[in-house]
């Protein structure tokens, strides 16, 4: 899923009728299609290959960590997509990702003034990200004033007062219970479902029961659209989450690819340069960390609604901004796909040291300790993590050498 | 809203807090806090200023120290008065050791990024934090230590003399507050004196001013980034010993040597090297000084339900931090111009 360029190279001229264009497209995405059926396919894989061979259990993580994966890559995208791109460290980013999971078990609760506690999960999703974008411009429009360290300190400042304040704010948690520990669905909240408003068509099954694709969690399919196909609880939270999660990370990646996006690299490279040129770069930097802002808050939307409970430790602390550091670092830095493949990585060895036989027991639950070696070995010497190695392995970006060579092999024919 | 009573009782409580016991107590709890507070940054504020880096581990370097530093003083711990000297024993070994150590790392994996920009120098040492906070749990896990609770066995070598509670014209305070308030004054003189009067504290003067011609003169700059970075290192670790013993610790967080304290000890340590000004050894003191002054004064207000918001000391720091980065960013005393890196 590695970016692919815009401009469609020297084959445009050429290949100007519509099966052309539609070929250049097609062969552009190539890379997205595969990840995204590899990806489509996992849960059957999975079950297929354990199935067959119990020993590839070890490695290939269960569909219910894959979850995490889909969640946590969106909120490492959406770091990603500020500090990769504009190259603003903001360790704050906890704060929104935060936002977001509060936002939506509050309105499920009923604890939101004049929001109905039978709002859409997924108009409470955009609604959070909306909250988490208003922070972003008030937080962005005092910090990014500095640059460096300091951006990254005074982020760091804002995330924290917000997670003290969260640890101590007594207005959403339940009668006696500790705010530290977090805020929980009320058992009667339904369960969150991923769908289009007012459109019953899309569902995994084929059946009018249901408004939405599926619930985020707890929803079994026994026939995939008519097919006879059975999902699992986890499988359908893998889809519907995946989903989402798609449908963000193309909208981030059209971004980037934007006019807009080539600013936020402009700055990156060469801040000086882009504002002599004319654009407001601090407009286009407070744009960009409220984009980021919304994803993230989707995210930590996400990751409220499958778990049905959060607390301050897993979302406002700013060691889950560190955690979405990791996961980007590792995956690539500056690619938007790279925090994806670095958390998935993670869960692989975090399933790994939980499975595998002959690893010492005392190392369960200690994925970070591999990672982390991992990480210093990529600051050090393969900064685009990941992808970046697989780039200057093929010689380019991977979407774009995989585009030319399945054009080739056309023209070729 | 603000009522006429709270405003009465406000009022009343600050009159009180000028009466001569309440006073003492507040004031030996702002110093000792303040050497706490100024000991977590110094080493912070003594690499940044020469070196650039912001280390991102000093955290976990404090943690390393008082996991280590705490089995020490448990092992060589003889009880009573000579309790003291064995802390001392233990603060030597833990400031070689992590020294050593810091000087090994800064050799390995600082050096190849020096010129890089400022994002690789917090990525790598957050890289390091992670691998030695998990290292630091593997070990405490393995010895059987309990990560959640404060560690008991370095708790248990404190001698009586320093557990005690002392009153003086009405006011009570413990012992272990004047101990560590010597130990910051102490440390504070050591460290300014090595900087100032000693002949390593002139090149690393002058590598600060500038290290291209501080080279050109003869001295061995890359030594003495290594040199300076081990002991930066080592007074995290010295720091972290002294945690052990400090049940009450920072920002009403709770002490003692836990798996928590690498996070907990690494912020406060920022906010400090920040309000300072990044760089500048004396203004880290001022810092420490005022730092520590509003963590015992929000503590009294809400210890004295003037406040009931138990957070106010933690919340009070992160204030200070963003409004001292949005309003005069380069610190108290520091110098750079850092809005423009």
């Amino acid at each position: 899923m590695d970016l692919p360029d815009e401009e469609g190279g020297d084959d445009e001229g050429r290949l100007s009728s519509f099966a052309g264009t539609a070929g250049i497209y097609l062969s552009d995405h190539a890379v997205h299609l595969a990840v995204i059926a590899l990806l489509g396919l996992y849960p059957g894989i999975h079950h297929i290959v354990t199935g067959a061979v119990s020993a590839s259990g070890y490695v290939l993580p269960p569909v219910d960590l894959m979850v995490t994966v889909f969640y946590f890559g969106l909120f490492a995208m959406s770091f990603d997509f500020i500090s990769g791109y504009t190259g603003y460290l903001s360790l704050g980013h906890a704060a929104f990702y935060g936002i977001g999971a509060y936002t939506v078990l509050m309105v499920a609760n009923g604890l939101v003034p004049y929001i109905p506690a039978d709002t859409w999960f997924v108009a409470s999703i955009v609604l959070a990200g909306l909250v988490s974008m208003g922070f972003a411009v008030v937080i962005g429009a005092v910090s990014f004033r500095l640059r460096g360290f300091y951006f990254a300190m005074i982020t760091l400042g804002f995330t924290q007062v917000m997670y003290v304040f969260v640890s101590r704010w007594r207005y959403p948690v339940a009668e006696g219970s500790d705010p530290s520990f977090g805020i929980s669905a009320n058992p009667e909240v339904p369960g969150f479902e991923i769908g289009i408003p007012f459109v019953d068509l899309v569902s995994l099954e084929f059946s009018d029961s249901m408004l939405a694709i599926g619930r985020i969690r707890g929803d079994t399919v026994s026939s995939l659209f008519g097919t006879g196909i059975e999902l699992s609880a986890s499988s359908v939270s893998y889809y519907v989450i995946g989903a989402v999660v798609l449908l963000c990370y193309f909208a981030m990646q059209r971004v980037i690819h934007s006019p807009f996006g080539r600013v936020m690299v402009a700055v990156r490279e060469n801040e000086e340069r882009a504002r002599a040129v004319g654009y407001n770069v601090f407009a286009y930097k407070i744009a960009a960390f409220s984009i980021s802002a919304f994803f993230a808050a989707v995210a930590g939307g996400l990751f409220a609604g499958y778990r049905r409970a959060v607390s301050p430790d897993e979302t406002f602390f700013f060691m889950t901004s560190a955690d979405a550091i990791l996961s980007t670092v590792i995956g690539g830095f500056g690619t938007l796909a790279g925090p994806l493949y670095g958390r998935t990585l993670q869960e692989v060895v975090e399933n790994f040291l939980a499975e595998a036989p002959l690893v010492p027991g005392v190392l369960e639950g200690h994925d970070v300790l591999i990672l982390g070696v991992l990480f210093v070995v990529f600051v050090l010497y393969f900064f685009t993590g990941l992808v970046g190695a697989v780039r200057s392995r093929v010689g380019g970006k991977v979407a774009e050498v995989v585009g030319e060579r399945i054009r080739n092999y056309f023209a070729n024919l | 809203m603000i009522g006429v009573e709270t405003v009465s009782v406000f009022v009343l409580s600050v009159v009180e807090l000028f009466q001569p016991s309440e006073f003492i107590g507040v004031l030996v709890d702002a110093l000792s806090k303040a050497s706490l507070y100024i000991m977590i940054a110094a080493g912070l504020t003594i690499i940044f200023g020469l070196i650039g880096v912001v280390n991102f581990a000093h955290g976990s370097m404090t943690m390393l120290g008082a996991y280590l530093g705490g089995f020490l003083v448990t092992v060589v711990s003889p009880g009573g008065l000579l309790s003291v000297a064995a802390f001392f024993v233990a603060a030597a070994g833990i400031f070689v050791v992590l020294t050593v150590a810091g000087g090994a790392m800064e050799k390995a994996l600082i050096k190849p990024i020096y010129d890089r920009s400022p994002i690789y120098h917090i990525l790598l040492t957050l890289g390091v934090a992670f691998v030695l906070d998990e290292l630091i749990e593997i070990g405490a896990t393995l010895y059987g230590i309990s990560l959640i609770s404060p560690w008991r066995a370095p708790l248990d070598a404190i001698p009586g003399v320093l557990d005690s509670t002392y009153t003086v014209a009405g006011a009570s305070f413990r012992g272990l507050d004047i101990f560590e308030i010597g130990i910051g004054v102490v440390a504070v003189g050591v460290i300014w004196y090595f900087i100032n009067r000693t002949r390593y504290g002139l090149y690393i003067r002058a590598c600060t001013e500038d290290s291209e011609m501080a080279e050109a003169l003869g001295v061995d700059v890359p030594r003495t980034f290594t040199l300076v970075f081990g002991v930066g290192v080592g007074l995290a670790g010295v720091a972290g010993l002294l945690l052990t013993w400090d049940l009450t610790g920072l920002m009403g967080q709770g002490g003692g040597a836990t798996i928590f304290l690498s996070t907990s000890v690494l912020l406060p340590a920022f906010v400090v090297v920040i309000v300072g000004g990044l760089g500048s050894f004396e203004g880290t003191v001022l810092a420490g000084l005022l730092v520590g002054a509003v963590d015992a004064l929000t503590t009294w207000l809400f210890v004295n339900e003037v406040v009931g918001f138990s957070a106010l000391p933690e919340i009070s720091l992160f204030v200070i931090l963003i409004l001292v980065l949005a309003v005069r960013p380069r610190g108290i005393l520091g110098s750079q111009e850092v809005t423009l890196d």
